[in-house]
């Protein structure tokens, strides 16, 4: 027997204290109930009123829009029914993502106007079929546990383009899918589409096939599109993630302190505004958070700013008990080059150990604007390494080998211990992309650097790999439900 | 002699990027008795170029530019009932109206393009997000832009910067003002595509090119 012993079974990474969270939370009480948030659309105002928020109707008479200030007592209310916990499957249900403290996903990021061809190199926009792609290549990733669009279908209607670029991302792939929507109609749409696949709402509320990312624009403020796709999702059972994409020092504190006071009330408000439109409805906070650059002006997708930001984040989510939505496996540079490995490596590793939950925008260079198959597959190899080590060290009697180490002895050798062969798949980590040869082999095996390795693996996969299918029948009536949204939309599109 | 002295101060309170400084500053000059159009030309002005210059070299950072352009607008808006009454007018390089288009709210970009223009010397008016193209005609008639810059962030948006181009052709004001395009779904090719007349990358770029148009 023994006393008092205790075991990391991970890696322990923290950035901010109890004290410090509590106090950045109620910082965003404070601006909630001082400052307020402006809510476009009369039935978020009328559900807010109604629920004791003062409301100054201080805007034009045209445009429903009201600055809301949100009691505090109103948002602990809501954060004592919002879960801690979401399951997302999807459409091959043994595919999973269990939102719960500290379990890590991750996953693409979505709507990226441009990508690298594989095969050309040019840089162009994305088809419907580079985004079947695109989810082709998280569905062969055994690290990608999630996937998002990473590119924005062109050539399809532009105001329709959300459920083509849906479709084609179930054909891609048969994993959990965070999904973007235009307005309200589209994610009605594309919940549509999900029955459809799964055979009946049961099955979606039984395990949601996606969750449905929604922005409010910074500083707080809630367009209409964001606010009624939030009830829309709250009423039908879709996990609604809220977050922003704070640019600190532009769109909210430069102090990364103040940013996170900023980000919190705007996730917070989705929290509410869910709540009251339906008890228990599923809301995920966190977002893309990160400073502007004081030199070019872009929202740094590689800055140490964004990986502090997003694990600071993910404190405060844990102790809210909300599950978080981070950002990670994204660059700045423009091709697969060292920079984007370096940028990769940081926040993948930091956001691993900081247990966050939907680890999105894996694949993104450029600052959000290309979405690279060749990032997409780098990082999975990171996220590889990164999980290795959060497996932290194993410490018993069997792993601490005090008597192979007295039967191998001093000036000994353990190669041929059976303890070696029995323990060294699980122990050590088996790299599929980072080259280990020693020159010679390297050389005779082409001496291809990282990013040529890399590429070759993208077209490998875009050559064999073959997603679970979609029935013919389900896929007819997926395309018909297509077909009427396009309709739909050019019918109002001659009325006007 | 005492006016140089309050001209360097001016240009120090701008480079320094200190607005409460340069209204006093500003205020001063008025009480002095000083040409309200000398004080902005020989004394807050040279500040600007400095911090201009500083920027380019890439010693000084956005909120240094912010923070002086500033401090010169602060100044020249005390400054300006005594210019009235004077008849006096600032010369401005040209009027600019500038917007996101319509079903776009992406802001900080524009809001930044539009600072560095009035920083700059230009008369900028705003006219935020989600501007219709209806709008864009409204406010060019208003006020006689010479100049409209249409920003777009999405690939679906930016069709509605070529919308706001026929618009103002069948306004029949396509003629007498030029058009700068930009934000990332936009490029030069765009540009050309939609007969605009130019495009710029960034809010740095922008200023070059617009004044680029204005000479034209
Ligand atoms: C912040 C942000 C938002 C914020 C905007 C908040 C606000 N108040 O502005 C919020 C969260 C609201 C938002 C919403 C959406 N966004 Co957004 N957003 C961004 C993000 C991350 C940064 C944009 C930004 O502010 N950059 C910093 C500024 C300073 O740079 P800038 O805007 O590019 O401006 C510079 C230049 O472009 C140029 N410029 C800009 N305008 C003009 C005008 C003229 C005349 C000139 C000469 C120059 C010029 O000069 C500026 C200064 O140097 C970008 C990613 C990116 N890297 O751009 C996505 C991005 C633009 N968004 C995107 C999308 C898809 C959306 C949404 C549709 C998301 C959704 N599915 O719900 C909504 C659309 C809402 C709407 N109807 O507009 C996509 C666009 C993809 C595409 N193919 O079109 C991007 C690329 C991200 C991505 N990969 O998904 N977004």
């Amino acid at each position: 027997m023994r006393a008092n012993y205790q075991v990391n079974a991970t890696t322990q990474f923290r950035v901010l204290s109890d004290d410090q969270i509590e106090e950045i939370f109620h910082s965003a009480l404070n601006v909630l109930e001082r400052v307020g948030t402006r809510v476009y659309g009369e039935e978020g105002l009328a559900l807010l009123r109604d629920a004791g928020c003062l409301v100054s109707d201080d805007a034009s008479a045209s445009s429903a829009d009201a600055l809301v200030r949100i009691p505090s007592w109103l948002v602990k209310e809501a954060l004592s029914t919002a879960p801690e916990r979401i399951v997302v499957a999807g459409r091959d249900r043994r595919q999973r993502v269990i939102l719960e403290k500290d379990k890590i996903y991750f996953g693409t990021g979505s709507d990226c106007p441009a990508l690298i061809d594989p095969y050309t190199g040019e840089v162009r926009k994305y088809t419907y079929e580079d985004v079947y792609n695109a989810a082709r290549i998280s569905d062969a990733l055994p690290h990608i546990d999630f996937h998002m669009s990473l590119g924005l279908t062109s050539g399809v209607p532009v105001h329709t383009y959300d459920r083509h670029q849906f479709l084609a991302m179930l054909q891609g792939t048969s994993k959990p899918l965070v999904i973007t929507a235009v307005d309200k109609e589209g994610l009605a749409d594309q919940y549509r589409m999900a029955c459809e696949v799964l055979g009946g709402p049961e099955e979606f509320a039984k395990a949601p096939l996606f969750v449905v990312y929604i922005e409010p624009s910074s500083p707080l403020s809630n367009s209409i599109e964001a606010v009624e796709k939030i009830l829309y999702a709250a009423e039908t059972g879709i996990p609604a993630i809220y977050t922003p994409c704070t640019m600190c020092g532009a769109t909210a504190p430069v102090t990364l302190a103040g940013g996170m006071v900023q980000c919190l009330a705007e996730c917070l408000v989705g929290v509410v505004l869910a709540q009251l439109k339906r008890r228990g409805a599923a809301v995920i906070i966190g977002g893309v958070q990160s400073a502007i650059d004081m030199a070019t002006s872009i929202l740094s997708y590689g800055a140490p700013e964004m990986v502090l930001l997003s694990a600071a984040m993910t404190d405060v989510a844990k102790w809210l008990r909300l599950p978080m939505f981070s950002t990670a496996g994204c660059s700045d540079a423009k091709v697969l080059d060292q920079q984007a490995a370096i940028e990769a490596a940081m926040s993948v590793t930091i956001a691993a150990l900081s247990g966050a939950n939907l680890i999105h925008d894996v694949g993104y260079l450029e600052s959000g604007l290309l979405g690279s198959f060749d990032m997409l597959v780098m990082s999975n190899e990171v996220i590889g390494m990164a999980k290795h080590i959060l497996g932290g060290i194993t410490v018993t009697p069997e792993t601490l080998a005090v008597d192979v180490i007295e039967q191998v002895g001093p000036g000994g050798h353990y190669l041929t211990q059976e303890h070696t062969r029995q323990h060294f798949r699980m122990e050590l980590w088996f790299p599929t992309l980072m080259d280990r040869q020693q020159r010679r082999g390297w050389e005779a095996s082409g001496g291809k650097t990282m990013a040529e390795r890399v590429r070759a693996k993208v077209k490998d996969i875009l050559e064999h790999h073959q997603p679970l299918p979609i029935s013919a029948e389900v896929e007819a009536s997926l395309k018909e439900l297509v077909a009427h949204a396009d309709e739909r939309h050019r019918s109002k599109a001659g009325e006007r | 002699m005492a006016n140089e002295r309050l001209f360097e101060e001016m240009t120090k309170a701008v480079i320094a990027g200190l607005p409460d400084k340069a209204r006093e500053l500003a205020n001063e000059a008025l009480h002095a008795g000083i040409d309200p159009l000398a004080a902005i030309e020989q004394g807050f002005k040279p500040g600007m170029d400095v911090v201009g210059e500083g920027f380019a070299r890439g010693e000084l950072f956005i909120p240094d530019l912010m923070m002086s352009s500033k401090a010169m607008q602060e100044a020249i808006a005390v400054l300006e009932p005594e210019m009235m009454k004077r008849k006096q007018h600032l010369q401005t390089l040209g009027k600019v109206v500038i917007g996101t288009v319509q079903g776009d709210i992406h802001e900080i970009g524009k809001t930044l393009v539009a600072t560095m223009l009035a920083a700059n010397g230009f008369e900028v008016h705003d006219l935020g997000v989600d501007v219709s193209p209806q709008q864009f005609v409204n406010a060019v008639r208003e006020v006689n832009a010479d100049v409209v810059g249409l920003s777009a962030l999405l690939t679906t948006t930016m069709l509605n910067q070529e919308a706001v181009i026929l618009t103002l052709k069948e306004a029949g004001l396509r003629d007498q003002l030029k058009v700068i395009i930009g934000g990332v779904p936009a490029s030069p090719e765009w540009a050309k595509e939609i007969g605009a007349d130019a495009y710029a990358e960034n809010a740095t770029e922008a200023v070059e090119v617009v004044k680029g148009l204005v000479q034209a």
